[in-house]
């Protein structure tokens, strides 16, 4: 293979085996031919693969080319036999039921009934504040709590959440530092820790107001 | 084996709930001996058949409010102790299994001051278990709105021995709250409910449209709401 001159078009096309070799210089058509019988002979030493090349290509795909996560997949897609007593099946439903039922959803007010849920418009005048958010039973006291938004009414911070129906404790706070009191609950109630929360009693009809 | 299956379920389910308080806790920028400290008395009052939103709900409620755990911790099983004694008053009733709804809203109105007996008399008057946690919530609304215990038991109890439903007697401390803005004072308000005036209700806005007036704090009255007249007084 070491004939590294460049061959004519003629001797290309002789090469590829279609032009008659009168058609080609002799000395052309001699290195042609001394190149075809060295490729002959290459191929000659070549082994032709058999099945077993098959089989072995893809034990090495099963063994080596799949990711452990792709094997996890594969095991997770692929249709499996189990065996499972429904009475264990039924204890791990319901203890899922109850994980989720107790850490996450709606939280339910105090002595609500029925998961009825109105829209309640929470308002408080605060025309110095800069923010204003409400954060209660209803959220958990999750900070910084659910943010009011400026009125049309200068200096009134609003907000409409829709809450189920039953007793909501809560409180405004006000520039994130400033717990404040609804003025406009239904009443006030201690805290525990020596203050005061509002109070909510949400009808199927809503909260009336003066 | 299926008993081993079980137990680990169980165990599992319990603990992770557990760990879950503690993490949900320690987000909120508890120290984590305090997160124990609570889960603790969770995990007490749960074995105890007692409900534990309450309790998680106001470690929160405390930390919100910027407490230490120190301030907390005593809050928080002191709220434990009343879910007891909500249990009790509401097992006394003839509650053998009362629900969590039942045991928490027993132990708000213990809290806001009604009577163990007070309790029992409004749970024994209302037909159902859903009515009977909205009547201890509605009695103890009254009383937290000035009314006496005695007379928002009897108005509650009354209510439900004449047929009305849990959904009507919602609407109760909202129809309180409107007669003393309109001025109405305290023994006419209770005269009102005795009489059964607060129940066919007065026309309210439509359903989801309630407004709650708010105030400045420390600033006169409060303002109505954009559209309305008149002033709400805070508390009678």
């Amino acid at each position: 293979m070491g004939d590294s001159r460049k061959f004519s078009p003629a001797g290309q096309q002789y090469l590829d085996g279609h032009p008659g070799p009168e058609s080609l210089d002799p000395t052309e058509r001699a290195g042609a031919d001394r190149l075809l019988r060295a490729v002959e002979a290459y191929a000659a030493g070549l082994r032709r693969p058999g099945p077993e090349l098959d089989a072995a290509v893809m034990r090495r795909l099963r063994d080596e080319g799949a990711t452990p996560s792709s094997s996890w997949w594969s095991w997770l897609v692929a249709p499996h036999i189990v065996r499972v007593r429904p009475a264990v099946l039924a204890l791990a439903a319901s203890l899922a039921l109850v994980a989720w039922w107790t850490t996450s959803g709606p939280r339910a007010p105090s002595g609500a009934g029925a998961a009825e849920t109105v829209l309640v418009r929470f308002q408080l005048a605060a025309p110095d504040a800069h923010d204003v958010s409400v954060s209660g039973s209803f959220n958990a006291w999750s900070a910084p709590g659910i943010a009011l938004r400026r009125s049309v009414v200068p200096g009134l911070w609003v907000v409409t959440l829709p809450l189920p129906v039953g007793e909501h404790q809560y409180l405004f706070r006000v520039d994130g530092i400033q717990w404040v009191a609804d003025p406009g609950a239904h009443a006030q109630v201690d805290d525990g820790f020596g203050r005061t929360n509002s109070v909510l009693v949400v009808g199927p009809r809503g909260v009336f107001g003066p | 084996m299926t008993s081993m299956v079980l137990s680990a379920l169980v165990a599992t389910s319990f603990g992770l709930q557990q760990t879950d308080l503690r993490q949900r806790l320690v987000d909120r920028g508890a120290a984590p001996e305090f997160a124990q400290q609570v889960a603790q008395v969770v995990a007490g009052a749960r074995t105890s058949g007692l409900p534990v939103e309450p309790l998680t709900d106001k470690a929160f409620e405390g930390l919100a409010k910027g407490y230490t755990a120190e301030r907390i911790l005593p809050v928080v099983q002191l709220l434990a102790d009343r879910l007891r004694a909500g249990r009790t008053a509401a097992v006394s009733a003839g509650l053998t299994q009362p629900s969590g709804r039942i045991v928490a809203a027993a132990a708000e109105a213990l809290g806001r001051g009604m009577e163990r007996t007070e309790v029992v008399d409004v749970l024994r008057a209302a037909p159902g278990p859903d009515a009977a946690s909205v009547g201890l919530t509605v009695a103890a609304s009254l009383v937290a709105q000035g009314i006496a215990s005695r007379d928002a038991t009897r108005a509650v109890a009354t209510a439900y021995r004449e047929g009305r439903s849990a959904q009507e007697l919602l609407e109760l401390p909202s129809v309180t709250s409107s007669w003393f803005a309109e001025g109405v004072t305290l023994p006419e308000v209770v005269k009102r409910i005795h009489e059964g005036q607060a129940l066919p209700f007065p026309p309210g806005r439509a359903a989801g449209r309630g407004v709650v007036p708010g105030l400045r704090p420390g600033t006169g009255p409060p303002i109505a709401p954009p559209g309305k007249t008149g002033t709400k007084p805070n508390r009678p």
